[in-house]
């Protein structure tokens, strides 16, 4: 079978047609299975609720963190409004499984669509921020209005002086708790490991592993700082509660991969974690930073199963020639301009 | 090496469009979009690494001199949940790739549109996430 394959693959043809057969293979955008009749939240051995898994957000990828202003204080999509997402879902999916090009395919900068990761199926939400009504998040304090934002992947012309002045997501370092969740183009995979007295969440893009003790014990102290936090759980019912403090202050925002205005070292965040069937768990983090925002607000978004989902590894740093050509190509515009002036004079 | 290049001028910049860049990294950072590239190469390897794959390929111009290029490509887990693996792209394969020069004018591209000679897309595939089965891998 092996020698078949490698046969088949060694001419581009070949490789076409087995991609295109195996991604047929495979599935189509779907509807969320219906849980079974009198589905009852089961319990691990040791009688915590059992929530492992691997999910992710992926229903919710290209759901704007903010709701447009044409949806008003309307929290979710009308069922015409879902078929409609849902045939273009499907018409992306076929885009996918297309093995041609396009006679008016954009050559362009940024990210090919065979780039992303597609959700199975429309998120009903309008907004991934649900509280408050308009689905907004908060003003910033004057005061946060004047932190500095560091150099995110949507700014296409950065300062590029030093690897300091970009996002601790394109540093490959960490995208704060919110970022790792929250759903951006691929590598959205929660895997959920529980122990006696711990749950311990493993997250995909940038690695990070979230290690929450049960037991009742106090947070860290103040002095004891770090990207992700010092997390404490606790079940109310079947839902765990997750109460995070203790983060350095000026790193990560609330955005997608923790992106916008950096939250400071007062940030709390409260997230509640309730499994709903096999393979829905409703997910909101409550996020509390009074010298960051004018209020406190709500993120919500559904957390789903797909069977046979992983998670990868994802070693960031050692790979990430964006890094270096991003500093070296703003070195040679800088000294093309300067030999522009001299030539000027 | 510059003859090399297919230049694709004016009209490949009128094509650009200020969409907001999600992935990694901004792309116009990396790459200019005023050095548009269409090269024809033979792949000598692929990088599989994060935050992504790197496809380098042997370019020879009109004398027969051979220029390495580094063609960037999607992030590996994406392309793994579209069924791709390590050993989807042999040495050897000729592509065609489309894409944007880095800005330090290094011998590095986006891949913004790849093909195989016979016009064939190189990355066709379920892009919803499902498990990682490698092309022609038996139906989970």
């Amino acid at each position: 079978m092996r020698s078949f394959r490698f046969a088949l693959m060694l001419t581009p043809v070949g490789l076409a047609l087995l991609t295109a057969a195996s991604a047929l293979a495979q599935s189509a955008p779907h509807a969320l299975p219906a849980a079974p009749k009198n589905w009852v939240q089961t319990k691990t051995p040791w009688g915590d609720p059992d929530i492992q898994g691997t999910w992710t957000s992926d229903d919710c990828i290209g759901t704007p963190m903010n709701r447009p202003a044409n949806f008003g204080d309307r929290a979710y999509l009308t069922e015409q409004e879902m078929a409609e997402r849902m045939k273009r879902l499907e018409q992306q999916h076929e885009g996918d499984l297309k093995d041609t090009v396009d006679a008016n395919q954009r050559v362009g900068t940024g990210p090919p669509g065979n780039w992303g990761e597609r959700a199975r199926r429309p998120c009903r939400q309008t907004s991934l921020v649900v509280d408050p009504l308009n689905g907004r998040t908060p003003d910033l304090l004057p005061e946060a209005k004047t932190r500095p934002v560091p150099e995110g992947a949507g700014n296409n012309n950065p300062k590029a002086d030093s690897w300091e002045d970009f996002s601790w997501y394109i540093r490959c370092i960490s995208r704060g708790v919110t970022g790792s969740i929250l759903p951006v183009i691929y590598g959205n995979g929660q895997q959920i490991i529980q122990g006696p007295g711990y749950v311990t969440i493993l997250q995909e893009m940038v690695h990070e592993a979230r290690v929450i003790p049960l037991d009742g014990r106090p947070h860290e102290s103040s002095e004891v700082r770090s990207y992700m936090g010092d997390a404490r759980g606790h079940w109310e019912g079947n839902t765990l509660v997750v109460e995070t403090t203790n983060f350095l202050g000026g790193r990560t925002g609330i955005g997608l991969n923790g992106g916008g205005t950096p939250t400071s070292d007062a940030l709390k965040l409260i997230e509640r974690f309730t499994r709903i069937s096999p393979d829905e768990m409703k997910y909101e983090v409550t996020v509390d930073d009074p010298k960051t925002y004018t209020r406190p607000f709500k993120i919500a978004f559904p957390l789903t199963q797909e069977a046979g989902y992983q998670n990868f590894e994802y070693a960031c740093h050692e790979g990430n020639y964006a890094m270096f050509d991003s500093l070296s190509g703003a070195r040679a515009k800088e000294k093309a301009a300067a030999a522009k002036a001299a030539a000027g004079k | 090496m510059k003859k090399a290049l297919l230049v694709l001028g004016t009209v490949g910049l009128a094509l650009l469009a200020a969409a907001p860049a999600r992935a990694h990294h901004a792309f116009a950072a990396e790459f200019d979009s005023e050095k548009p590239i269409k090269l024809k190469g033979t792949v000598t390897k692929m990088e599989w690494i994060n935050p992504h794959a790197w496809i380098h390929i042997d370019v020879k111009d009109e004398n027969g001199t051979v220029t390495n290029w580094m063609i960037e490509a999607a992030a590996p887990n994406a392309l793994l949940r579209r069924g791709w693996n390590k050993n989807s792209l042999p040495a050897g394969t000729e592509i065609l790739v489309e894409g944007f020069q880095a800005k330090d004018q290094s011998n590095r591209a986006n891949g913004s549109v790849i093909t195989f000679t016979n016009g064939k897309k190189l990355f066709v595939g379920n892009a919803a996430g499902d498990p990682g089965a490698a092309p022609g891998a038996p139906k989970q």
